[in-house]
């Protein structure tokens, strides 16, 4: 690929005549534009052509497909089963009336992004709250029959909007609006969600729900959110006993990490359903989605320690002098001056970790929870009529994906800039 | 005022004895835990009757594996059938590796390239391909496959190569004349360094005497001449030609293919899924690569005249390297590793076949071996990686 012509660092010379000349027609407007972008160079030029063929013909076919033979009723049958799997099926709960349980758990995740939206003011906060009220919400229009999504579920899918502004002035008029608050709120939504979705034994309304059920696209979200939560603290820990001076420790720490960098996370998984229960009494209580959130949340942590040393490794040793010839004791040095600035430099590198770990989530198929992507292809497994049709469903499927990830990376370089790195 | 006689600090504040007693806890903790783990893994073993120990793996595995390309019967041993995974496993990665290297270069270059379109649209590659679960493409790639039409019906393009959803068949070189072949093989490996001498003469013919001598342009010409000069001298010595071209060919009413080289479906499923994946992350590596050399190298080498292209190649490409090749070698570990999806897709990978093994065979003793595999492909990795950086470390700028 060529390079832009070098730019004159001359100054242009005044105009003959003393009239002034605008720059000549070809270098602005779309025509400038296109010449500078697209034909700069006969290669370029070529290039352009023979790309420029290449999409409109993808274009082409990928539209005709879209409008004219692709398919899209599998995601009308498979339904409110991609947001929870077989959670309300027969099997799960008796009484088909357990939709509601994950719902009330969205709605108080929902109240606390208006919480935040009002800690953190007109921010990126406000907008990622308000966008994901809002895409809950339209759920309730979904063009379904009343048999298939009832009244109450549209009503508690709508009511994220109220439950938004109803978190926004919680925070806003009540002591509760404090970022210390908030995180305390939400490890305790946390706990609810989970008390909700697992239910208590004979609370009516609340029969218990067999983890092995809990799946769908909620399924990745708890599994994400567990290892976003608590794979960076014990990276972190891992990262400091890695480079710790104390020769157990040390080892400790690196035989951990190299161990579990080591083997696929899906081997891990799946050794994780035949190994664990040997490994505690039988009496000990574990169940499947248990076992995974651990495995998931090591396996992360391994990796972050990788990303979180790489950060201190980078930290000019000038910081940490500098810190104790001010008389701060070793560990106020890692906590106030090594840490925060090892951790800022990385962000990127977590982020990736923390997209990763969520892809990641999708592996719990080999232990034979049901989440969004396996329980998609169970489905078509179970309904072979729509065999031709899986194309579709896994073109949603990457969508969904995709809008998640590319938001949690638009996030983080939002995070860079608010914090300034590389900016200093 | 204090006493000016140093009492020495007391024992229990001293930084080695907390240092060394911190030690000691942690370790006694974590032996202690590990060894309850292993102290009811042995009860669970005695009283459940689980078995344990290496003893199967020279017993029959009697089962069938789905796809191999080293030979396999059901009576073959345990061990060999692990074998048999793993060998599948490293078949993925070393093509997966190698072609997920030329798309991401590709796509990488593309990315810096001056043509917005270009640009964009490897940006637009990048950001969807790296952020989707591998496992959502594999699905996607594997029920394409599957869409396609039956053996009988295969789309055939050029005679020849046959796509249907059991897989792709193509034509392969066969060896017609395993004399000839060997022979050929010798004398075409002697053209190669025949031709490495080319250009290096020719390098210092140019060096010496200021005269345009294209060494590369004239020790490729002479290498290629030379191998086929080989392939007929090795014909006729050994009376007839060392390989021919096997085509595939249904047999009977279409009930297989047979000849030439067929990629099964859920071989070529995982190859497109893993190499679209790893080819994502491969381009942006090589784009931070070539974005991290200096851009004062590449105007010094303009302004000493050197072509772009050349620049690029003998100035930007050597320094890129180094910034490249480590985070290479990790994405092509991860490639390894993922393949591990493959048995979603019906693939016999190592951990797939190891899965289904643990149904007859004791888990603890499988699971060791998987990691013994996989670890004997990432010390490998990390073995080629430390040879090339201990390479570059030598011819470094002084």
């Amino acid at each position: 690929m060529a390079v832009n012509p070098a730019v004159s660092s001359q100054p242009p010379a005044p105009p003959p005549g003393g009239g002034s000349l605008g720059p000549p027609k070809s270098e602005v407007g779309a025509l400038g534009w296109l010449r500078a972008n697209l034909f700069n160079s006969r290669f370029n030029g070529a290039l352009t052509i023979v790309v420029g063929i290449l999409i409109a013909l993808s274009v082409w076919y990928g539209g005709r497909w879209v409008v004219t033979s692709a398919d899209w009723s599998v995601l009308v049958a498979l339904g409110g089963q991609m947001a929870i799997g077989q959670y309300n099926s027969s099997d799960a709960c008796p009484d088909r009336n357990c939709f509601w349980r994950p719902q009330a758990s969205l709605l108080l995740v929902t109240a606390l992004l208006g919480m935040a939206w009002a800690v953190a003011g007109n921010g990126i906060v406000k907008r990622v709250a308000i966008i994901c009220a809002a895409v809950a919400a339209s759920f309730a229009l979904l063009p379904y029959s009343f048999d298939r999504m009832g009244l109450d579920v549209r009503l508690l899918l709508a009511a994220n909007i109220p439950a938004l502004f109803a978190g926004y002035a919680l925070a806003r008029y009540t002591p509760l609006g404090k970022p210390g608050r908030i995180v305390l709120l939400g490890v305790i939504v946390f706990m609810v969600t989970l008390v909700l979705l697992r239910g208590l034994p004979g609370v009516p309304g609340l029969q218990p729900v067999s983890v092995i059920n809990w799946g769908g696209f909620m399924l990745n979200l708890l599994l994400a959110v567990a290892g976003i939560v608590f794979s960076l603290p014990i990276g972190v820990a891992l990262a400091l006993g890695r480079r710790s001076n104390l020769p157990v420790v040390k080892g400790l720490c690196v035989g951990f990490i190299e161990l579990f960098r080591g083997v696929p996370l899906i081997t891990l998984l799946f050794m994780s359903q035949v190994l664990v229960p040997l490994a505690f009494p039988t009496d000990f209580p574990q169940n499947s989605l248990f076992r995974a959130s651990i495995i998931i949340i090591l396996f992360s942590a391994a990796y972050m320690a990788e990303n979180v040393r790489g950060g201190l490794q980078a930290l000019p040793r000038g910081q940490v002098e500098a810190a104790r010839a001010l008389g701060l004791p070793g560990w106020q040095t890692t906590a106030f001056i090594e840490l925060p600035q090892a951790i800022r430099n990385v962000i990127p590198a977590i982020a990736g970790q923390f997209i990763a770990l969520f892809k990641d989530t999708t592996l719990v198929y080999i232990i034979g929870m049901q989440d969004f992507v396996e329980r998609s292809r169970s489905f078509i497994k179970g309904n072979p009529e729509y065999l031709d049709n899986a194309a579709e469903l896994f073109i949603f499927l990457a969508l969904v994906f995709w809008a998640f990830t590319f938001g949690m990376s638009y996030l983080s370089q939002r995070y860079e800039i608010h914090l300034g790195v590389g900016q200093r | 005022m204090r006493s000016l006689t140093y009492q020495g600090v007391p024992l229990w504040r001293h930084h080695r004895v907390i240092q060394w007693a911190s030690q000691f806890v942690s370790g006694i903790l974590v032996v202690g835990l590990v060894a309850w783990f292993f102290i009811n893994i042995a009860s669970a073993i005695e009283d459940r009757n689980i078995p344990f120990g290496f003893s199967f793996l020279s017993r029959e595995y009697l089962t069938p594996i789905g796809q191999h390309f080293l030979p396999y019967e059901s009576s073959d041993s345990y061990l060999y059938a692990l074998f048999v995974g793993f060998s599948n496993t490293v078949l993925v990665s070393i093509i997966g590796g190698i072609l997920a290297t030329i798309l991401g270069v590709v796509v990488g270059v593309g990315r810096l390239s001056s043509n917005w379109l270009v640009a964009k649209i490897t940006l637009a590659y990048i950001e969807f391909f790296r952020n989707v679960p591998l496992l959502v493409q594999l699905f996607f790639w594997f029920y394409i496959m599957l869409s396609l039409p039956a053996l009988s019906e295969s789309y055939i393009l050029w005679e020849s190569v046959y796509i249907n959803n059991r897989g792709i068949s193509a034509p392969a070189p066969a060896v017609a004349n395993g004399g000839a072949a060997l022979l050929w093989l010798l004398l075409a490996a002697a053209s190669v360094a025949a031709g490495w001498l080319v250009q290096r003469t020719l390098t210092r013919m140019q060096t010496d005497s200021d005269r345009l001598t294209h060494p590369a342009l004239f020790g490729f010409i002479a290498a290629l001449a030379l191998i086929i000069v080989s392939w007929f001298i090795a014909g006729v010595a050994m009376g007839g030609p060392p390989l021919s071209v096997s085509f595939p060919a249904p047999q009977g009413n279409f009930g297989q293919i047979a000849g030439g080289i067929t990629a099964p479906t859920g071989l070529t499923a995982l190859l497109i899924g893993l190499v679209m994946y790893t080819a994502s992350f491969i381009a942006e590596i090589v784009r931070a690569g070539i974005q991290s050399v200096n851009k004062g190298q590449i105007e010094a080498a303009r302004a000493l005249g050197l072509h772009y292209f050349s620049a690029l190649r003998h100035v930007t490409f050597p320094q890129a390297m180094r910034v490249i090749i480590p985070l290479m070698i990790s994405q092509y570990l991860n490639l390894a590793k993922n393949s591990s999806l493959a048995g979603a897709i019906g693939y016999a990978d190592l951990t797939n076949v190891a899965k289904t093994m643990t149904q007859t065979a004791p888990a603890i003793s499988i699971f060791v071996l998987i990691m013994l595999g996989y670890l004997a492909i990432s010390l490998t990795y990390s073995l080629v990686g430390n040879l090339y950086n201990a390479y570059v470390g030598r011819t470094a700028r002084g």
